[in-house]
Parts: C-alpha cells; structure tokens; sequence
C-alpha cells in the first residue's frame, strides 16, 4: 500500500458548495454599518455651538461694556477740555470788553 | 494592478473550501470559515497586488484560521452522511471508503501535522512552500510529514477502524 497515493485520492479538492461565491459577493455589497463617532454627532455639535455661545456672550457683553465705559470717560475728558478753553476764552474776551469800554468811558 | 475580486473567488472557493472540510471535517463549520476568509481579502483588496498573491495570501489565511479553529473547539472529528461525497464516475474503480479512512486517520493528526498533510498531498506544496505558508521551519514540515506517513501507513495496513 502507498499511502502517499492514497492521500492524493483522498485528500483531492472538493468544489465549493453551490452558491458559494454568490453568497460571498452578495455579503461584500452589504454597505458596512458606519458608526458616527460621538463628536460628530449633530446633537453633540449643536450643544458644543451652544456651550460656546453661552461662554461667549457674557465675556463679548462685559467686553462691550468696557469700551463703551472708556469711550464715554474720553468724551467726558475731551467736553471738559474744551470747557475749559472756551471758559478761558470768555473771560479773556470779557476782560477786552470790559477794557474797551473803560477806554471808550 | 487592480484584482478583480469576483474572480478570485470563483478560482480559489474551491482551495479555500477543500482545505477548511478536510482539516475540520464540518462542511457548515467549513463553509462559514471560507467566506470570512473571503470577506477579509475583500477588505484588503487593495494590498493585493496580483491573482497569485490572492491565492497566496488566502492559503496562508485558511490554513492559519482552521488551526486555531481547531484549538479553540478543541475539534473532535465528526463523520457524517453529508461529508461522504457522492462517488463519482472515477471513484467507482476506486475505493470510497479506503478514502474516507484515509480523510478520517488525517482528522485524527494534531493541527499542525494535519495542515501540513493537506498542504503536500491537497494542494501539492513542496515542504519550503508548506514552511512559508505556515511559518514554521522546512525541518519541521519534513517531520510532521515522515511521522504523519508512517502512522497513516501502520494504521492502514492494520486496516484500524477510524470514528
């Protein structure tokens, strides 16, 4: 007995079962289940704009805030300047008033 | 160059398949083995670079698969009516159940010794090929296959009942 030929024999390819090949290509068109990580969720991007807004607007207002604060001292500033140079300049003109009028007495 | 996978797997279903029965000797267990092989070079097409490699590449794969199949079931062998094939017309001056004994005494081989058993006489791989394949030394291949042979031919000339 030679077993290596009888191993040949026995051992020979069987072919595939029937519609194998069909059922391997009909799984391949399955679309794969895509799974959408957390972070890309709409629900998780819409509370990540809503957190930043909530962060933002306090900080944006108290800015606002501050520069319409130091806008309105510098208004302040510049109306008491030029009070000041009008008030220096009625009262040089009322003291040439009053002069002229001594004279012309 | 692209692969077409359609064609790969209607030239290789029938090597993925053979190779998954004869070692398991589960046609169903076989069967959904050889499609997730299948179904794992799909998803790695692109590395294949030509049909040779495929066939390569799904060799290595089932073989590998089925060993560790085999150790996870800690696979008894099964013989039932479905995996008697139907005699064909060359068969009938042959001997069916010779053959069947002989499939049931390789079943009975541990893992690596049956892969490399299939590897020489199924698919006709010369031991530096089997060692490739299976990642192990050409000396061990040549081992496996001389103890494998004289345990197949003491059991067959004592005409020793497989099951």
């Amino acid at each position: 007995m030679n077993p290596e030929h009888e191993l040949r024999e026995a051992l020979r390819r069987e072919p595939a079962p029937e519609g194998f090949a069909a059922r391997v290509l009909a799984q391949t068109r399955i679309p794969p289940i895509r799974v959408t990580p957390w972070w890309r969720r709409p629900a998780t991007l819409a509370l990540a704009a809503a957190l930043l807004l909530t962060l933002m607007i306090p900080s944006e207002i108290s800015n606002y805030r501050r520069r319409e604060q130091q806008h309105g001292l510098e208004a302040k500033k510049q109306l008491m300047n030029a009070l000041a140079i009008t008030r220096v300049q009625l009262q040089q003109a009322q003291a040439r008033v009053r002069r002229n009028t001594r004279h012309a007495l | 160059m692209e692969v077409d996978f359609t064609r790969v797997v209607a030239e290789n279903q029938s090597l993925v398949f053979s190779l998954a029965l004869r070692f398991l000797r589960d046609r169903s267990a076989a069967e959904e083995l050889a499609q997730d092989v299948f179904l794992q070079l799909y998803s790695q097409i692109r590395h294949i670079e030509t049909p040779a490699h495929a066939t390569w590449w799904l060799r290595r794969a089932i073989c590998h698969r089925c060993i560790d199949e085999a150790r996870k079931r800690k696979l008894r062998p099964r013989i039932g009516l479905e995996e008697v094939p139907e005699p064909s017309i060359e068969s009938r001056q042959s001997d069916p159940f010779l053959y069947e004994r002989v499939r049931c005494l390789v079943a009975k081989l541990a893992p690596n010794a049956r892969m490399v058993v299939l590897l020489r006489y199924q698919e006709d791989l010369d031991p530096t090929e089997i060692a490739e394949t299976l990642n192990m030394p050409v000396s061990t291949v040549k081992s496996h296959l001389h103890r494998s042979l004289a345990l197949l031919r003491g059991k067959l000339e004592k005409q020793e009942v497989c099951g």
